[in-house]
């Protein structure tokens, strides 16, 4: 493997620098977003690359745990910030993120998969994280635009003598769904359209291919177990302001 | 208790003090139901007429528990709803809504839909169930989303039917839909309540059609009763002005 440090970076800057010479060209418009992006990717990745050489260098459980906590809570506040009509979205996303965190992470710590060391919990971390992210966002959006378009439906339920989770069931299964769609596409494309991202990696850093996919099927396996775990704690909070326990809609 | 306020002794549902208010904007309230008294006699028909806005369809919402009210007493066959289970008092008071909303499938899960239980001789209660809202048993396979308006809402009337409700509560039943089609409801609301003794409280913004239903007529404005009684007698000789005006089209 070629040794890889600031001059080869500057030479794939190189690649950068021609992108932006064509679009100028072009005129396609994007020269200044492109420009910006590259110096802006590169100074975010350099910081996040000393921070974790500093963090692996502690070797600390606490500062581990201190870092996904703030990896954490930057998520959950992402995730409240995309689902506007959900009362106490980022409380809830981080609720989900970190039952989802802790249940994959916690079982593959458990059953010595992986060891408590800065290593295997940040990247991993990160995944699992910035995937419950997404999943927690898209299932607190969805339930709450299926619930309010359709109340006329839910209340012709309820007035039915219907529970609420009975009046609600179909929504709650549709957000879920559309939460996890990203994961369940992944598993039906992997390896025929997409290399993922942690094998590719691997293999590029000299691993063998075979000790790669074995490695990118743990991961693709525990980030699906953590994004169902944080979507359906999301769902089931989310739609806990949405009734109250006299089976009332709130809407 | 209301000194105004009289309980008659065959009252299905009295009411008193009822108010509720929703707040519109942080520390704006709108009153929406205005201290509501009133005492409904079972077997009877009573339209509750008044202006759009005028809190009609709220009031249901509150006597079946879809919304809750902020304080009075409301009081089913001498019990009061908030010691009754939720589920189970929609089940005893029903209510149909003004759009009729039919669940995929077919009419047949649709009149099934609300049972928990299950019946021997379902097939003929379901045929019943349909001739009673005049509809026959070839409709029981039928995907009611292709249905007309009119006869969704008689598929909904059916499917509340079959909880055997003992007051019926229909929010602006006929107004989604044509004359011919909301004359027919109003013939089967009339047939049920003679043939089954069934309470009807019926929300209209139609006094003509009030006129045909029969019964008692309350005049809600602003979330107040402002008039009530005998439909006919009401309508022909209006004790309020505002009553008047409403009739004479000047009030919407």
């Amino acid at each position: 493997m070629i040794d890889i440090g600031f001059l080869e970076v500057a030479i794939a800057i190189c690649l950068m620098i021609l992108a932006i010479i064509l679009a100028r060209w072009q005129r396609t418009g994007t020269e200044k977003e492109l420009a910006i992006g590259t110096v802006r990717s590169f100074v975010q990745l350099v910081a996040v690359g000393y921070a974790l050489e500093f963090i692996f260098g502690m070797e600390n459980f606490f500062a581990i745990i201190g870092t996904m906590v703030v990896m954490m809570m930057v998520g959950a506040y992402t995730a409240g910030k995309r689902a506007v009509n959900i009362k106490n979205g980022s409380v809830i996303s981080f609720i989900a993120i970190f039952t989802g965190s802790l249940v994959t992470l916690g079982l593959m710590l458990g059953l010595g998969i992986i060891k408590a060391k800065a290593q295997y919990m940040i990247p991993l971390g990160g995944m699992i994280i910035g995937n419950s992210m997404n999943c927690s966002a898209l299932v607190m959006e969805r339930l709450y635009s299926d619930i309010s378009g359709n109340k006329l439906a839910i209340e012709t339920s309820l007035s039915l003598g219907k529970s609420w989770q009975d009046a609600s069931r179909t929504y709650f299964q549709r957000a879920i769904k559309a939460g996890m769609m990203h994961m369940l596409n992944f598993f039906k494309t992997v390896g025929l359209v997409a290399l993922p991202g942690a094998m590719t990696g691997m293999i590029l850093a000299g691993a063998s291919p075979l000790k790669a996919v074995l490695i990118q099927i743990i991961v693709g396996y525990m980030l699906t177990a953590a994004v169902t775990v944080a979507g359906i704690v999301a769902a089931q909070l989310a739609i806990r302001q949405m009734f109250t326990t006299h089976h009332q809609l709130k809407l | 208790m209301d000194g105004a306020h009289v309980t008659t002794p065959d009252a299905i549902l009295d009411i008193k003090g009822l108010n509720r208010s929703v707040l519109v904007k942080p520390g704006a309230k709108r009153i929406i139901i205005d201290d509501f008294n009133f005492s409904f006699s079972e077997g009877q028909i009573y339209t509750i007429v008044g202006p759009s806005g005028s809190g009609k369809s709220s009031l249901l919402r509150l006597l079946n528990r879809l919304d809750e009210r902020d304080d009075g007493e409301i009081i089913f066959q001498g019990e009061s709803i908030d010691s009754i289970p939720v589920q189970a008092l929609r089940e005893k008071i029903a209510l149909v809504f003004q759009m009729p909303y039919v669940f995929p499938g077919t009419v047949e899960s649709n009149l099934l839909y609300s049972r928990s239980k299950k019946h021997e001789n379902e097939r003929n209660e379901l045929i019943d169930l349909l001739n009673r809202v005049g509809l026959d048993e070839m409709y029981l396979p039928r995907n009611p989303e292709n249905l007309s308006l009119g006869q969704q809402q008689r598929v909904a009337l059916a499917r509340s039917l079959s909880m055997e409700p003992e007051i019926l509560l229909l929010d602006e039943p006929t107004s989604a839909l044509d004359p011919g089609a909301s004359r027919t409801i109003e013939e089967l609301l009339t047939n049920l309540n003679q043939t089954m003794n069934l309470t009807l409280i019926i929300v209209t913004h139609n006094f003509r059609q009030a006129l045909r239903l029969g019964g008692i007529s309350l005049v809600l404005i602003d979330g107040r009763i402002i008039e009530a009684g005998p439909t006919k007698e009401l309508f022909e000789n209006p004790a309020n002005e505002q009553t008047r005006k409403f009739i004479a089209g000047e009030l919407r």
